[in-house]
């Protein structure tokens, strides 16, 4: 492994955490593509940025735009707290506004110069290693690493000293008012590290790896817990995972890092999708097939506790008189055996004390609308689930 | 200029190994194989029809750049934020040379709006590319004086089949009536070609690929093309020929007919099997399709 090597993963790490910290709070927010939108809105603060300096390479280009992120925020957060529209609302109507101021200033002014955000502000991580920072003729690394390293470590100073305060403004804004936290201050602080965040990082890797690196650690780990302590650790270790094994494929494959890392996010996100233990599709799947099972055993149970007629208890007349599939029926004739809530003596069915005690229970129950306690007999009753 | 000169001290080549050019577009690329022959391992960077603004690295390119004695690019800001790690990677022992830095001042065009901008699209003057060719080959001499007969022997045929390609495209384009040498493309690209060759150049959409072109801009220039009966406005192979066909459909709609002339080869040359792919042939082919569309 070379030192280029060695340096664009570490900068990929850091840029991964310390889009992932704040990319926690904007998926729980529905924020999650403000990101997207500043990579567009900026370029309004770079175009003025450069009426000033008339140099597309001076930094007062990129401090311009981070201005400009920064107002993009603040308006997306102040039309969403209007309450008149929703938050993806508020983006939409923010962007594409200064987006087009910008493109309209170009195109009255500066016709004639290159002048875009992928000239002035987006970076390309294979380059990063060649852009160092030099202090009295001493080599101190890329510049990236430097600038994301400060980045990082502003949003954890500020993660850890007002972590109760974000958490509660994030889960219940009129909880965190009544309690002090003035949560709009807090919204503001958290939207502005993004904007900052966002704005270092496309510098460092440009913008679409930056969107990813946002939202879909967050979106995977969501899947998984509900916890935001895990959400906020298992965020940033997905991200640094990603960023590693992505960029080892962009090298089999020699070809782009940034596209590679979030076409990786992309696939970590559909497996997380299928496989996920409860909130997955597959579980979901399962689940409800199961659930499906169960209301069938409760309508069977409730069909032999109706009927003392042997004629509708008779084992091989039952997918007649409940209008079930052969297949189904077995099913729950298994299923209700296993369970000991029924018995059979010469193919006639009927309920064990066990199993009219259950019954009895879910009538009760279901007359009553008590639907939540359902669950807790399930739990009582069952030794064998479908 | 000079710092350009004096960054390419001779640099300490690995035994056994040829001495390693990187470039960025494929002008350069043609050029320094030119130059090189066999004794340059040259590796280009951008492919052919890559927009060297808007281009994507690869992870390969990491290793090529770090592996390389010399790397060479346009400058003026054409390869975007490229540049400005170029520029920095002189600080840090790498050796660097951008071709913009070795046109005098009067052999760049500036843009009118902000005297600090340039035309990056230096290349497309051939008087420009002589000056580039007879500097860089004095540059590669210093950086790798081994093999100075064979970048003195290359340079000095290129520049007299430079010379040659000068003399026969104004043969060409002494065919075309003055007052028909006006030239419509989709982006500003052609200004060097059309002061040396005395074409008026309009493009459709300014230097920057954020603008798109607005709709006063299609009504002024189709205007414009009925005024003067042109009879062909041209695409380029890396940019995007809807805005073109909207001028072509723009004219149409006042009930005249204006040609698509053809594609011209703006910021990256064609396939590099082919003739386009070299600088030459790319010059040959352009003009050709420019003046026998307009005639």
């Amino acid at each position: 492994m070379s030192n280029a090597q060695i340096e664009i993963q570490l900068i990929l790490s850091l840029v991964a955490v310390a889009c992932a910290l704040p990319g926690v709070f904007l998926v729980l927010r529905k924020m999650a593509l403000i990101s997207d939108a500043i990579s567009h809105s900026i370029l309004p603060g770079i175009v003025v940025g450069f009426f000033i300096t008339h140099d597309l390479a001076s930094p007062l280009l990129i401090l311009m735009a981070t201005l400009t992120g920064v107002l993009t925020v603040v308006l997306v957060e102040y039309i969403q707290k209007t309450g008149l529209v929703k938050e993806d609302t508020a983006i939409g109507l923010v962007f594409p506004s200064l987006f087009s101021l910008g493109v309209i200033l170009i195109a009255r002014n500066a016709g004639d110069v290159h002048l875009d955000v992928d000239a002035v502000l987006l970076g390309e991580v294979a380059f990063a290693p060649f852009d160092r920072w030099m202090y009295n003729g001493m080599d101190m690394g890329p510049k990236s690493l430097w600038m994301m390293g400060g980045i990082l470590t502003m949003t954890i100073t500020l993660l850890s000293l007002f972590y109760k305060e974000l958490k509660v403004a994030t889960f219940d804004a009129g909880l965190a008012a009544s309690l002090g936290f003035a949560p709009m201050a807090i919204h503001y602080g958290l939207m502005t590290v993004s904007s900052v965040t966002t704005v270092g990082a496309f510098d460092a890797i440009g913008a679409i790896l930056v969107v990813a690196f946002m939202i879909v650690p967050a979106a995977c780990v969501y899947l998984l817990t509900n916890n935001l302590k895990k959400l906020l650790i298992f965020s940033s270790l997905l991200g640094i995972f990603a960023s590693i094994s992505g960029y080892w494929l962009a090298h089999a494959m020699d070809t782009s890092i940034a596209g590679t890392i979030a076409t990786v996010l992309g696939l970590i996100f559909f497996l997380v999708y299928l496989f996920a233990p409860n909130r997955g599709y597959i579980s979901q799947w399962y689940k409800e097939k199961q659930q499906k099972t169960e209301v069938a055993l409760l309508v069977f149970l409730l069909h032999l506790a109706n009927h003392e007629d042997e004629m509708e208890r008779n084992s091989n007349h039952l997918q007649e008189h409940i209008n079930w599939s052969h297949q189904l029926a077995r099913k729950v004739l298994k299923l209700a055996n296993q369970n000991n809530m029924i018995e059979i003596e010469n193919e006639i069915i009927s309920l064990t004390p066990k199993g009219l005690e259950f019954t009895e229970q879910a009538i009760s129950y279901i007359t009553d609308n008590k639907n939540s306690e359902l669950e807790g007999i399930k739990q009582n009753y069952f030794l064998f689930r479908g | 200029m000079l710092m350009a000169l004096v960054a390419c001290k001779p640099s300490v080549k690995k035994e056994n190994s040829k001495f390693t050019v990187v470039t960025t577009t494929t002008m350069i690329t043609d050029l320094v194989k030119v130059l090189g022959g066999d004794a340059i391992e040259v590796k280009g960077i951008m492919g052919a029809g890559v927009d060297p603004h808007l281009y994507k690295a690869s992870e390969g390119d990491v290793t090529k750049l770090s592996s390389a004695d010399l790397i060479i690019y346009n400058g003026l800001h054409l390869e975007g934020k490229l540049v400005d790690v170029f520029e920095k990677m002189n600080q840090i022992g790498k050796e660097t040379i951008a071709l913009g830095d070795f046109l005098a001042h009067d052999q760049i065009i500036n843009s009118e709006l902000f005297a600090s901008s340039h035309d990056p699209h230096i290349w497309f003057s051939i008087n420009n590319w002589q000056t580039i060719t007879e500097k860089l080959m004095l540059s590669l001499i210093k950086a790798d004086p081994e093999n100075t007969a064979i970048y003195q022997k290359n340079g000095k045929s290129y520049l007299e089949e430079l010379e040659t390609l000068k003399i026969e495209m104004n043969t060409i384009i002494t065919t075309l009536p003055k007052e028909k040498r006006i030239l419509v493309t989709a982006h500003d690209a052609f200004s060097y070609f059309g002061k040396e060759f005395g074409f008026e150049v309009v493009g459709l959409q300014g230097l920057s690929t954020a603008t798109e072109a607005g709709v006063k801009d299609v009504q002024r220039i189709s205007e414009f093309i009925i005024t003067n009966k042109i009879k062909a406005i041209f695409v380029e192979s890396s940019v995007p020929k809807r805005t073109v066909e909207a001028l072509q459909a723009s004219v149409q709609s006042k009930g005249h007919q204006v040609n698509i002339g053809g594609q011209l080869f703006s910021d990256a040359l064609g396939d590099p099997l082919k003739e386009t792919g070299k600088y030459i042939g790319m010059y040959r082919y352009n003009v050709n399709t420019i003046v026998h569309a307009l005639k």
